[in-house]
């Protein structure tokens, strides 16, 4: 070590550490500028190429949608001021007057026809074609009126359109084709929308920088400049927090949860989310992966008699689920989606916790010493969805199910499932819009391609009552009737235990204390418009 | 010697065909990725539209000889996700592993062997015992561990540095950089030194056994004998002959550190290359990985050409072989 030898030498030394000490642990929540640190990111910066959940939330903060989702997914005005039903088959929006793109240039009816149109064109394999599949046609009535036709009765595009971004009809018109989309949108010309901030730069995986823009129809936001860090790894993330290079962080681990409680210097903020874990009982009458104890094939499936589902059912214990294996964030679920959802039906009653009539009932099906079955689960898509997994496994062996738990990647999982290879597994399922057509329309209903319904449904799960009350609820375009309809399709879904829901998840945020304060939303977004700093 | 470095061409070029071949029966044997990232309000139609859109309607064979034929176009295909080149794609995040992953090799390397010939020099010091003590530190404990003890030590309880992050870049040559910038320094130096620890300590033992070895051989006793200082000695004498070992680890080294900066990317968020293959296997982005285990087999081709030709340079002894 003889280059710090001298004086000279060591005195620079000592000024490089210096330089690089003050500089870090800086907190920015004071001079204006917000940093947040986020699990996952935008794909790229053309909001109408991917329905990832991370891409719809960065994109909120530069474009608006046409319908606003609340924090607890209402539908509320957005760029449309109001909505009503024309004729069956057609729905009338006015917009909103005076709203200008980033560039200057005015809001109207030709942006969002252009940006309906435009998103069959360049979506991406997580496709946004699923905000327009009703939409036949638009119709530009004046500036600030459009007409939507669609295929059939479309009670709930409304609730479509809460993802549907509205770019400029000017500034993406030459980026509007698979392979000049990209290209556009994240090189800046063509990013240009109404939402709260205006883009500086983005690199991909990485930070999204962003900074205010104060002609904002609802206002001026509380930034003057956000940066959204891309930090995947949940220690890192809190690291980060604690090291005070970010403000805001999402998706706190559970078990990093109950450490922050012991600390003052975070705080953390609990939320509900729309995720639910269900578990699926396969109804084809052979199902791979359910065999006798001895290991031998059974007359017929077990699973389709009802009360061997309701034994199943009753070997749960959802309190244990959530207060043990979740460390107590998250709430024993009797429905598939959230109470308080469009179509949630409050009279359903929790389900009970009682193995020995689990046992019995086994007995008297002609089970009395179980049969044994394969449980596959995803393990890295959900805080907690391996462990649950095991805890399922442990609660139906304890009745005499043994249990084969199966807790997989998700990568594995999805195109295994979806080729019909599981009888039974669980996964979670986010209720993204609010409401019930988006779930029971999925899982519950036949699959049929024909009504595009059922397009989930990997359990062979069919009972005409529900079918034909969802396809009544399709085409009702009166909210009253319809949730009525939903109401009772969700009671009778539920009370046939084919889909059994064990428990509904929450979300962590956590921030520096005393800095911040913003309400948790439902669909897990963070919002820098929304996030208010504290004093 | 062009016959010898055609032949390694050759054997690349192989192992390439191969590779491809490997990943598309086991991407194939996995699934589909459509059923990984498809919204669950997608119909049937939707979904049989996107699948066809990617061309994964196809029997493999042909969607193998789709890729065959655009890749003698130039053209290695677009990625399933963020529908970009995938040769943009690798270029757009290479320059952070690189600038990473050069600093953490060669600052590994240059004070690895200084003080692995030190330990050897004088094994007998309490100095070398505590080198050596360090070394054995490096190899047995886990990267990703000591990377979340650092953020804890340096980033959380001392805040002396960002815990992670790309910091600050400048564009050089068209390519953002950030080793130019004091703010992109300090992110650096935290996922550097834990990706150089592993290879710190491997370079100590290195040079130490070797410079253990020599040191008792004829080459130093009759330079001793000659004279000659022992600076000198150490300097002409001990450190070629100790190289070779070394730089063939170096290539080694450099080449997997690339390939692989995985772990410590993840846990610095480090936009890299690293933290882009395991993205993509997650949601079995086929192009991406095809294209960036191709580059890795040439990568690591080049490097290792490059190494061979380097002891020519080197060792007069194997250079005469050579030509021979």
């Amino acid at each position: 070590m003889t280059t710090f030898r001298t004086p000279r030498a060591r005195r620079a030394l000592a000024l490089i550490l210096a330089g690089l000490a003050s500089a870090a642990g800086s907190a920015h929540a004071q001079d204006g500028t917000l940093v947040m640190g986020v699990r996952g990111g935008p794909e790229s910066l053309d909001p109408h190429y991917s329905a990832l959940g991370s891409h719809a939330e960065a994109a909120k903060h530069i474009y608006d949608t046409l319908v606003w989702s609340g924090d607890d997914l209402q539908i509320e005005p957005g760029l449309a001021t109001s909505w009503e039903v024309v004729d069956d088959t057609t729905w009338e929006f006015k917009l909103r007057e005076g709203v200008k793109f980033h560039d200057g240039s005015d809001f109207d009816a030709e942006d969002v026809k252009f940006s309906i149109e435009r998103i069959p064109l360049v979506s991406g394999p997580t496709t946004t074609t699923i905000y327009v599949r009703r939409v036949a046609d638009v119709e530009v009535i004046d500036p600030l009126t459009v007409r939507i036709k669609t295929d059939g009765p479309a009670a709930t595009l409304p609730y479509d359109f809460v993802r549907l971004f509205i770019v400029s009809s000017e500034a993406a018109a030459d980026y509007s084709t698979p392979e000049t989309a990209n290209e556009g949108f994240n090189g800046g010309p063509a990013a240009v929308g109404t939402g709260p901030y205006k883009l500086v730069s983005w690199e991909p995986k990485g930070d999204l920088v962003l900074e205010r823009y104060d002609e904002y129809w609802r206002g001026k936001g509380p930034w003057a400049e956000v940066i959204r860090k891309e930090m995947p790894n949940d220690s890192s993330r809190l690291a980060a927090l604690k090291a005070g290079q970010v403000d805001v962080i999402n998706y706190v681990s559970s078990i990093d949860y109950l450490a922050l409680q012991r600390d003052a210097s975070v705080e953390a903020v609990v939320g509900d989310s729309v995720y639910v874990m269900n578990l699926q009982l396969d109804q084809r009458d052979e199902p791979p992966g359910v065999r006798a104890i001895d290991g031998g094939a059974l007359e017929s499936n077990p699973l389709q008699d009802p009360s061997v589902r309701e034994a199943i059912d009753l070997a749960i214990d959802r309190e244990t689920m959530v207060q043990v294996v979740l460390e107590g964030l998250g709430k024993p679920a009797n429905q598939m989606m959230p109470p308080g959802f469009f179509g949630s039906n409050a009279s359903i009653a929790m389900p009970e916790h009682d193995p020995a009539k689990a046992r019995e009932l086994l007995a008297e099906a002609g089970y009395p010493d179980g049969f044994e079955i394969d449980l596959y689960c995803t393990s890295d898509r959900l805080p907690g969805d391996g462990a649950i997994c095991q805890g399922l496994g442990q609660m139906l062996s304890q009745v005499g199910i043994r249990t084969n738990v199966n807790a997989i990647s998700k990568t594995v999982y999805f195109p295994a499932q979806g080729r019909l290879e599981y009888s039974v597994f669980m996964n979670g399922w986010g209720t993204l819009t609010g409401e019930a057509s988006y779930t029971l329309g999925s899982l519950a209903h036949s699959n049929d391609p024909e009504l595009k319904l059922g397009a989930y449904n990997r359990v062979d799960y069919a009972n005409d009552d529900v079918d034909r009350l969802l396809q009544e609820g399709a085409t009702e375009l009166d909210d009253d009737k319809r949730r009525a309809l939903y109401e009772e399709a969700m009671a009778k879904t539920m009370a046939d235990k084919v889909y059994i829901s064990l428990v509904q998840l929450q979300t962590v945020w956590a921030a520096k204390a005393n800095t911040v304060t913003f309400a948790p939303r439902f669909d897990e977004d963070t919002l820098a418009f929304f996030i208010q700093p504290k004093n | 010697m062009s016959g010898y470095v055609l032949q390694r061409l050759l054997q690349a070029a192989l192992v390439m065909v191969a590779m491809s071949a490997i990943v598309f029966v086991g991407v194939y044997a996995i699934g589909n990725p459509v059923d990984i990232v498809i919204p669950p309000e997608a119909t049937q139609e939707i979904r049989a539209a996107t699948i066809a859109r990617l061309g994964l309607d196809l029997p493999l064979w042909q969607q193998y000889l789709i890729f065959v034929r655009n890749l003698f176009d130039g053209d290695l295909g677009r990625s399933f996700i963020y529908n970009e080149p995938v040769l943009s794609l690798i270029a757009g995040r290479l320059p952070a592993t690189l600038e990473l992953v050069l600093l953490s090799v060669l600052s590994a390397t240059v004070f690895g062997i200084a003080l692995g010939v030190y330990a050897g020099y004088r094994p007998d010091s309490v100095l070398a015992k505590a080198i050596m003590a360090v070394s054995v530190l490096g190899f047995s404990v886990p990267t990703f561990w000591i990377g979340l003890i650092l953020i804890l030590t340096f980033a959380v309880n001392l805040g002396w540095l960002p815990a992670g992050g790309r910091g600050q870049t400048v564009d050089l040559l068209g390519v953002a950089w950030s080793f130019p910038t004091l703010d992109g320094l300090r992110h650096l130096v935290l996922p550097a030194v834990n990706l150089a620890l592993f290879k710190f300590a491997m370079m100590i033992r290195l040079a130490r056994a070797g410079t253990r070895e020599v040191m008792l051989g004829d080459t130093i006793k009759f330079a001793r004998a000659a004279g000659i200082r022992e600076s000198t000695i150490l300097r002409r004498h001990l450190l070629k002959l100790i190289s070779i070992p070394i730089i063939t680890v170096f290539g080694l080294e450099l080449g997997s550190t690339l390939a692989f900066a995985v772990v410590t990317e993840t846990i610095f968020s480090w936009p890299g290359v690293g933290k882009l293959i395991i993205d993509s296997i997650a949601v079995l982005d086929r192009p991406v990985m095809v294209a960036y285990l191709l580059l890795t087999t040439l990568l690591f081709v080049v490097i290792n050409l490059t190494v061979d030709l380097l002891f020519a340079l080197i060792d007069p002894r194997i250079r005469a072989r050579g030509a021979a």
